[in-house]
């Protein structure tokens, strides 16, 4: 909002010169005697004087449907962007104008980003400002409201990295600043909840995707551990809002100490969800059973690609997911890199994978693996022909298991990527293992071209 | 250029996580320095030069290419697509490696983040351990120095209770120390943690900064690339582009100058060719002139002359007008004439049409009657036919009467005969053994035992015994002839008994050993006509009752029942080899003969022994081609004579029927036999012997009345001796005489008795 007020303030400046311009007009009537070079051009017309008008009274009056499409286009031109959204949101659609208020009120903007609209644009952009400006028990929660009936049209994804806690009294900070771990449990408990997502996401018809990370951004030396408390009622809440969301198909909750317990809430409310595709749980403190949970999930629902990454995942969790993937048809790409799955739950993932046909993608990067996990995925590569990318950056799989993964790559046609950087897997694997992956790429390139050969040349 | 913005979307997905990371120290997962950046930047660098070389020297080789792109379109078309194609791998390679730079940071933090952790780990657990130890040291102090409490209880003496103080003091102190020195240590350790953790920050920040300058790079050199491979890319097309409108232009210009020339010489053609024909033009019109001069002058000349003819010709037209109206008066003269003969004759025309139909009726009538005529001598034809049918019926009839008395006479006759005969014979019987004292046999004749008329065919052999008897011929041949010999003899008539053994003979002809094998054959071949149920057992018999047993159900089922149809059987096996024998070998007269013979046989039926014998005579030549008869014939041939069998059955009955009606020229010699029973030298004998007996007779009747007239003289003899004695006695001789008279009479009274 100040940067709308900001907007406003600029926006005034062309408004005074044109009022100017305007002023200045009866002395020109005096001055063209005197021009030689006056003709009739000069002269603004009467339209375009109107059309200043609408442009200058827009506020009060919003005329833009009833006018002609060339003059609506002139209007549009030069409507200021510091307009408030309650009049322009559902009357203009021109992407020019919402392209000028985006590009004057952000400096980076990626279209691709909101779908090729700048309206949605401006409408995500605005909506995830004002969550992340939003301080529960201070702020307004009409102020979130009263945005729903503007953008429920157009948002379709919301990406919030930052949810401010409520405003505590001033000695605590001063004391947080004083000792750092030690009260922070403390003042866990009494620290309250973030905002509420329950009231605005069921609002969003369209919304299908929401990234969320519950914590604080540039927080500077005003670090506080509660700062970053991922609560209870938090998750319960967030699990309700998802719930109600049913054309959701993306769901990210990253780097907000989500735990087992949590985990368990969140999947039991996104089991069956009729549309959700991709899961993102990374940077969070996902354990064991959390896992499990997940992997409860994996075959209760379409999700096609899910991401634990940098969590406390270990064999059994491991195991767990395996369990499940043998069993899944839908899952594409798993993402599991910096747990500690470890060889007993790596040989898990890849018994899993002798049946499984639908993976194809898994990130076991630094996992601690080693040789034995080198040695069934070799029978892996051999059986398997539906994976196509499989990543085990930073493992100690050893010059052995290196040899073994060549081994099974040799009677592999589809695997196109294969990361073993770091893996301490010997120079001359990794330089076969790169030259069958060009081959298996060059193949794959050409494998569609061969379905369509006429298309191109004609 | 997609890929370059590919790239440039790449770059900030890796730009992103980065700075958020830095509020989560111990999340953190990049918390060392950077790795070796200078080694990968070196090494990037030398990639990106060798790409740098290959795309140029690619280029050098592009431009040695053009020569060759001249020559070859298609070539060309290869070598662009060619270049576009290394451009692409090149691009890809590039690409690939670029990210691999990048994510290269990202990897090394992993590995870093994965080794600090376990570090983490192993420092957490001595740390623990650490701590455990101590808790369990202090512990143990902590209650030594309890324990001397209750000591210092006991302790009476000040100075040693001072001195316990103290100690305990100093021990307490010693404790807190340790916890203290504890205490410390963990805080040294919380410090170089938190110096650990800036430096961690410190090297994220420079890692993100090469990231960031990284993907600069990156971008800015796949930005090169890109451009640079657009422009050669361009620079070929541009290359093909030039080369091909200037071999167009070649083309062109060299078939514009072909056209060019081509068009000179046709012009210079062209006006010799105008200077030609107007020279042929010109020619021609003095030639046309004179011609039409010519021309001219000759139709004027036959104008006059037609106008000359013109004027003759209505001179004529006016003399055949005239002509032609004296005609027409003619003319119309003849016509009135003419409808006069033409009413006549439709009178005479309607008159014949009134007799034409009254013909007509009489036709219809006629063909009524005729009609009539015709059905009521059609019934009269059936009626007729009924008649005859009627008197032939009769006839039959009496026939069968006629017949029926004739044996009851015959019998009667013969009876009467055969009484005759028998006395003749017993007769005899009494002469030869009473009168002759000789021995007597009875003669044999074949016709005592004949009751009955005699009836000129004879009694058949059953089929199957035939081929019984054919079939065991094989084995005994001499015996079996003697054999039918008998057979024939007890039918009857010698000549039967001949016919009979001719019969006979032609299966002789034929061969016995082919009539055999013919049967065998037939047996074995046409195995399906046997019943089902006969095939069991008839595994269990010899081979000589099984072909025997096969053959009679055979036989059954094809309906041979008496010896003519076997022997007909036969014949045609004979004929049809025969036939394909005269067909192959082409035979003569025999083979002709053959079957002219058979068509006869067919129409006597009865008469096969004259066909037989010809046959007979035909033996060898019968029985060698049946030798050879195949097995896979042999139904050929059943199945051909089954087809004719039933044809020949019928003749045959009908000639039976024929053949009712009386022989009687055997009835005589029958008859004629009957009453020479007893043979001329018997006859002759009884003739001797009645004379003999005549003669016997007569000496006997003569000693009769010698004997009586013996008897008569011993009665006078008795008389004079009784008459003597009486006279003796009498006494009148008193005296004796010499000689007594009773001695001599004595001896001789035996002697008349003694014939007799």
């Amino acid at each position: 909002m100040q940067q709308v007020a900001g907007d406003g303030g600029r926006a005034v400046p062309s408004l005074r010169a044109s009022q100017s311009r305007l002023v200045a007009e009866p002395y020109c009537v005096h001055r063209i005697i005197e021009d030689p070079e006056w003709c009739l051009i000069a002269v603004p017309p009467l339209t375009e004087l109107c059309l200043q008008h609408i442009v200058q009274n827009f506020t009060n009056n919003p005329v833009l449907d009833r006018l002609p499409p060339k003059d609506q286009r002139k209007v549009l031109a030069r409507l200021p962007t510091g307009l408030p959204l309650a009049v322009t949101a559902n009357l203009i659609s021109d992407e020019g104008y919402w392209k000028r208020c985006c590009t004057e009120r952000w400096q980076v903007c990626d279209i691709s980003n909101h779908g090729g609209s700048w309206k949605r644009m401006f409408l995500e952009r605005h909506l995830e400002n004002v969550l992340k400006c939003f301080v529960p028990n201070t702020t307004d929660p009409n102020q979130v409201l009263e945005l729903i009936p503007l953008c429920r049209d157009y948002v379709r994804k919301l990406e919030v990295d930052q949810f401010l806690p409520p405003v505590k009294e001033d000695e605590k900070e001063e004391t947080d600043n004083l000792s750092d771990s030690g009260s922070d449990l403390g003042f866990g408990e009494v620290c309250i909840h973030h905002y509420d997502l329950g009231a605005l996401v069921p609002a969003l018809p369209l919304l299908e995707e929401l990234h969320l990370t519950y914590g604080m951004k540039d927080c500077g030396m005003n670090f506080e551990w509660n700062l970053f408390n991922f609560t209870y009622q938090d998750c319960c809440n967030l699990a309700a809002a998802v719930k109600m969301c049913h054309n959701l198909k993306v769901f990210k909750l990253t780097r907000s100490n989500v735990d087992d317990d949590r985990t368990r809430l969140l999947v039991r409310s996104l089991l069956d969800h009729p549309s959700l595709v991709e899961l993102d749980l990374s940077h969070n403190l996902i354990g064991d059973k959390g896992a499990q949970a997940v992997s409860k999930l994996i075959n209760h629902s379409k999700l096609e690609i899910l991401c634990l990454c940098n969590n406390r995942i270990c064999d059994e969790g491991a195991q767990a997911l395996a369990q499940a993937l043998a069993k899944n048809c839908t899952l594409t790409s798993l993402n599991l890199r910096l747990n500690h799955v470890e060889d007993k739950g790596g040989e898990a993932m890849g018994c899993a994978l002798l049946t499984n046909t639908a993976l194809k993608s898994l990130h076991l990067g630094g996992n601690r693996l080693a040789e034995p996990t080198a040695v069934l995925f070799s029978q892996v590569l051999a059986q398997n022909s539906s994976l196509t990318c499989i990543n085990f950056s930073c493992n100690p799989i050893g010059p052995d298991g290196g040899k073994q993964l060549l081994k099974g790559l040799r009677c592999n046609q589809t695997m196109t990527e294969f990361d073993l950087r770091l893996a301490e897997v010997g120079e001359e694997s990794e330089y076969l293992i790169s030259q069958m992956l060009w081959a298996n790429r060059d193949a794959a390139r050409l494998q569609p071209v061969l379905q369509q050969p006429a298309e191109p040349r004609s | 250029m997609s890929r370059g913005a590919g790239q440039e979307l790449a770059g900030p997905r890796w730009r992103e996580p980065a700075p958020v990371r830095d509020p989560h120290p111990d999340q953190n997962p990049d918390s060392d320095t950077a790795e070796p950046g200078p080694e990968e930047r070196i090494a990037a660098r030398r990639r990106r030069i060798a790409a740098r070389l290959d795309a140029q020297r690619r280029q050098a080789l592009g431009e040695n290419e053009e020569p060759k792109e001249e020559a070859v379109e298609v070539e060309e078309e290869r070598s662009s697509h060619n270049q576009v194609e290394e451009s692409r791998q090149k691009l890809a390679k590039l690409l690939f490696e670029g990210t691999r730079m990048v994510t290269d940071i990202q990897v090394a933090v992993d590995l870093r983040e994965t080794q600090r952790r376990a570090e983490q780990a192993e420092l957490k657990l001595q740390r623990v351990e650490k701590l455990e130890n101590e808790a369990r040291s202090s512990a143990d102090k902590f209650e030594e120095i309890t324990s001397k409490w209750a000591l210092a209880k006991e302790m009476t003496i000040p100075q040693e209770l001072w001195q316990l103080l103290n100690q305990q003091q100093q021990l307490c102190t010693q404790l807190l120390e340790e916890k203290n020195k504890l205490i410390g240590e963990l805080q040294q350790e919380l410090k170089n943690k938190d110096e650990q953790y800036v430096q961690t920050i410190k090297k994220q920040s420079d890692d993100i900064h090469l990231l960031l300058e990284r993907m600069e790079e990156q971008i800015r050199m796949m930005l090169k690339t890109y451009r640079r491979n657009i422009h050669q890319i361009e620079k070929a097309f541009e290359l093909e582009r030039r080369e091909l409108l200037d071999n167009n232009r070649k083309k062109w210009e060299e078939a514009i100058q072909a056209l060019n020339t081509k068009e000179l010489e046709y012009l210079h053609d062209r006006v010799r060719k105008v200077e030609e024909y107007e020279k042929q033009l010109n020619q021609l019109r003095v030639q046309d002139e004179e011609e039409y001069n010519s021309m001219k002058i000759h139709l004027e000349s036959d104008v006059q002359n037609l106008e000359r003819q013109l004027q003759h010709m209505k001179a004529v037209y006016l003399v055949n007008q005239e002509k032609l109206e004296y005609n027409l008066q003619v003319l119309k003269k003849r016509d009135e004439e003419n409808t006069i003969i033409r009413s006549q004759q439709k009178r005479k025309l309607n008159r014949l049409h009134s007799l034409l139909s009254n013909l007509r009726t009489k036709l219809v009538k006629q063909e009524k009657q005729f009609r009539e005529e015709n059905q009521s001598l059609a019934a009269d034809c059936e009626r007729i036919t009924g008649q005859c049918k009627e008197v032939q019926r009769r006839m039959r009839h009496f026939a069968a009467s006629d017949a029926e008395k004739f044996t009851k006479v015959w019998l009667m006759n013969e009876e009467e005969a055969k009484g005759l005969m028998r006395r003749a014979l017993d007769a005899d019987r009494i002469i030869h053994t009473q009168q002759l004292g000789l021995p007597w046999e009875e003669p044999h004749y074949w016709f005592p035992n004949n009751v009955g008329p005699f009836r000129h065919y004879k009694a058949k052999r059953m089929a199957t015994k035939l081929a019984a008897e054919v079939l065991t011929e094989g084995t005994s041949g001499a015996q079996e002839k003697k054999e039918k010999e008998e057979v024939g003899s007890g039918e009857g008539q010698k000549e039967n008994t001949a016919k009979s053994g001719d019969t006979v003979t032609p299966l002789q002809n034929i061969s016995k050993k082919t009539a055999k094998k013919i049967l065998e054959l037939v047996s074995d071949e046409s195995g399906f006509l046997i019943e089902r149920k006969l095939l069991r057992p008839l595994r269990a018999l010899g081979k000589h009752e099984c072909t025997l047993l096969r053959l009679d159900s055979i036989f059954s089922a094809l309906e041979i029942d008496s010896e003519d149809d076997l022997y007909q059987l036969m014949d045609f096996f004979l004929k049809y080899k025969a036939k394909e024998g005269a067909l192959s070998q082409s035979q003569g007269s025999p083979g002709g003969e053959d079957i002219t013979d058979l068509g006869e046989e067919r129409a006597d039926g009865e008469s096969s022994a004259q066909s037989d014998e010809l046959k007979s005579s035909q033996g060898p030549l019968g029985s060698l081609p049946s030798v050879y008869i195949h097995a896979d014939n042999v139904l050929k041939i059943l199945k051909a004579f089954v087809q004719d069998f039933h044809k020949l059955r019928e003749e045959d009955n009908s000639a039976e029927e024929v053949l009712q009606v009386w022989d009687s020229s055997k009835d005589g010699e029958y008859w004629e036999a009957l009453t020479h029973v007893i043979p001329e030298s018997t006859l002759k004998l009884w003739d001797a012997l009645a004379v003999a007996l005549e003669e016997y007779y007569n000496i006997l009747t003569r000693r009769a009345n010698l004997i009586a007239e013996s008897a008569v003289l011993q009665q006078q003899n008795s008389e004079l001796s009784l008459m003597l004695e009486q006279f003796i006695t009498s006494g009148a001789n008193s005296m004796e005489l010499l000689s007594p008279p009773v001695q001599q009479m004595d001896l001789n009274l035996p002697c008349p008795g003694e014939p007799r």
